[in-house]
């Protein structure tokens, strides 16, 4: 799952810095984005992401800084010189254009002849899965399609970058699942550097090679999907980014990579210090994925380590349900989710159980 | 619920039967009477049967009708042209440059013109394109020319300077609203598709704006083919236009019929234009939802 570092670097930001007014919107931006990425930038609404994008396409000038791309500084240089393509949040479809218009709209300057421009035409509308729609008038389109509309009209002009600004978050469920698969298949079919902003972090875990997480305007940690989940690095991207159990806990002593910890309701534990991100000068917590927490039944051996617990709570889900016990006697509430298989039936509230759990599932934030 | 269909017609019909009522005795009765007055025979202020096309056929054949609509449609084209040329730029101005909360002051302002009674108005522009008058001092005191141009003389000219500058808020605002519907992510994507701001304005604002731009043409046109009162005061009545002709036929000839006649003359030809109009406007409106 990591993204081989042997690639080359297609966009850095160098100290970027950008204020609307007062207000510091990017807060000394870092970091490289490779050629040929599935990159997301993710975050709560308000937290710079798309700011950060429109500064890749040329809409927002910075404050201060460097963005390069492909090499090149690319201060001053306008949105309709840069070697990037957009897909608006809106879509953008130019409404008094067919389809085919639009997608192209950008090869107005494109010295080939009509016949292999409206041919291109056609392959970009193949690619996307609009065959055969390039006489449609653009207002009348789903919304599904006219996404596709936008992506064959970015695509077809073979940019550098991809930029999708929440592409998705018009769609409904379904759609959007299966958009999502479709936008990872294209992206490997056309091999170019896509960079999607997002505030379903579920969707950034399913699509993209590595990861920002944005808050306030700062990038909290960049990281392929899986140590973004199993590894955050500080206890604000653990509660983003999926469900995370928090436990207050005591840190007892540190030897080199090993870090003792004694945690409230779990007893004493040592977790490789990998598992330990540097201090952030909080009050020390331990933090456990619900799906790291097993609920024990009585034919069951128990596992590396076990701690008795009570159902406070009981959510049911169909293939799923989770738990909120009580652990060992203390006030530590955790949520912990099973799948229903069978002969495992559903716990009722009230039943004392045991849960399970590994200590290599522990990450400590302090 | 307890409505049924028929009762909640029935209460419609109600709502609306004042207005429908006055615009039934206020605009269709009036119009028929002319369309009726206009296929008999008038005399000495009094119209008689039989019905005839004799009125049609004097409308048709005169040259003096001929020439005074088609003064009238030049001076519409005109007016209507130099409107819609300086309106979307104090559009567009408005609608892209000005803060949100500003432009409903900006529209405000624009209206100032008609606090002033376009009679103040009209006469100020004869002192203003007169002989030795403001324009003329101007030119000639900047060494422009050594005659005075004395615009006023040109009856067409000085009718369509004054009309231009009457008319010119009421263009602005139908250009205003399209361009407020323009989606700014719109903009965005033709510049980020490799179009300069000029080219993404032809492109997309433009055609997208278009059906005020329309709506525009026709709120300036139609009321300015039958103006009556700038043709009679900007040039003394030397310059009649199809509207001051009406006049004459009706007030001063006493010939109803023949008057009635010229009206729907000139309305019918306005409506075709406006119909040619409306139907290119279709077409664009037809391209957004």
């Amino acid at each position: 799952m990591t993204f081989s570092d042997d690639r080359p670097t297609m966009i850095e930001f160098k100290d970027v810095h950008k204020y609307y007014g007062d207000y510091h919107a990017l807060r000394g931006i870092n970091g490289t984005i490779k050629a040929g990425e599935f990159f997301s930038l993710l975050g709560p609404s308000g937290c710079g992401k798309t700011t950060l994008l429109r500064t890749i396409a040329g809409f927002e000038d910075i404050s201060s800084g460097v963005v390069m791309i492909d090499g090149k500084d690319v201060a001053g240089v306008a949105a309709n010189a840069r070697p990037t393509n957009m897909v608006f949040q809106s879509y953008a479809i130019f409404p008094h254009m067919s389809v085919a218009e639009n997608v192209g709209f950008g090869l107005r300057r494109d010295p080939r002849p009509k016949a292999e421009k409206a041919k291109a035409v056609a392959e970009a509308l193949e690619m996307v899965g609009l065959k055969g729609y390039g006489a449609r008038a653009a207002h009348a389109l789903s919304g599904g399609q006219r996404q596709r509309v936008a992506l064959a009209r970015a695509l077809i002009l073979k940019p550098k970058v991809l930029l999708l600004d929440e592409p998705l978050s018009a769609l409904d469920k379904k759609m959007r699942e299966h958009m999502q698969v479709e936008l990872i298949k294209l992206q490997r079919q056309v091999g170019i550097t896509f960079i999607l902003v997002t505030h379903d972090q579920e969707e950034a875990l399913v699509m993209s090679d590595r990861i920002a997480v944005m808050f306030e305007g700062e990038i909290a940690q960049l990281a392929d999907p899986e140590t973004l989940y199993r590894r955050p690095n500080s206890k604000k991207v653990a509660d983003f980014i999926g469900t995370m159990n928090f436990i207050p806990a005591e840190v007892l002593s540190e030897a080199g990579d090993k870090v003792e910890i004694d945690a409230k309701g779990l007893g004493r534990v040592t977790i490789d210090a990998s598992m330990a991100p540097p201090a952030h000068g909080e009050s020390p917590v331990v933090g456990l994925r619900p799906e790291t927490l097993t609920l024990l039944y009585d034919d069951q051996k128990p596992l590396e380590r076990e701690t008795d617990g009570v159902i406070d709570e009981v959510i049911y889900f169909g293939d799923m349900t989770y738990y909120d016990v009580y652990l060992g006697g203390t006030d530590v509430e955790v949520r912990l989710s099973m799948r229903n298989v069978p002969g495992r039936p559903v716990l009722e509230v009230g039943t004392k159980v045991r849960v399970a759990w590994s200590p290599s599932a522990l990450v400590l934030f302090r | 619920m307890a409505q049924t269909p028929s009762t909640e017609a029935r209460a419609g019909l109600k709502l609306i039967s004042p207005p429908a009522l006055y615009a039934i005795l206020m605009l269709a009765a009036p119009l028929a009477t002319v369309l009726l007055y206009s296929v008999l025979t008038g005399e000495k202020g009094s119209v008689s049967l039989p019905l005839t096309l004799d009125n049609y056929h004097d409308l048709l054949t005169k040259p003096v009708y001929r020439a005074l609509m088609w003064r009238s449609l030049i001076v519409s084209f005109f007016v209507t042209l130099a409107t819609v040329i300086l309106a979307y730029p104090i559009a567009y101005f408005v609608s892209f440059h000005v803060a949100p909360s500003r432009k409903a002051l900006w529209l405000f302002l624009i209206t100032i013109p008609f606090w002033t009674s376009y009679i103040i108005r009209v006469a100020l522009w004869r002192t203003i394109l007169g002989y030795d008058g403001i324009f003329d001092s101007v030119v000639m005191g900047l060494g422009i020319t050594d005659t005075q141009p004395n615009i006023l003389s040109n009856g067409v000219l000085s009718i369509i300077i004054t009309l231009a500058h009457a008319y010119a808020p009421f263009a602005v605002l139908p250009i205003f609203v399209s361009l407020e519907k323009v989606d700014r992510s719109l903009l965005e994507a033709g510049q980020d598709l490799g179009e300069s701001r000029w080219m993404t304005f032809l492109r997309v604002t433009l055609p997208l704006s278009l059906p005020g731009v329309i709506a525009a043409v026709l709120i300036v046109f139609i009321p300015t083919v039958g103006d009556y009162v700038t043709p009679e005061l900007i040039g003394g009545g030397k310059t009649p236009m199809i509207a001051n002709l009406m006049e004459v036929a009706m007030l001063k000839q006493r010939d109803q019929a023949m008057g009635s006649a010229i009206a729907v003359g000139a309305m019918t030809i306005v409506a075709l234009i406006s119909v040619a109009f409306v139907l290119w406007n279709k077409r664009y409106l037809g391209g957004r939802k």
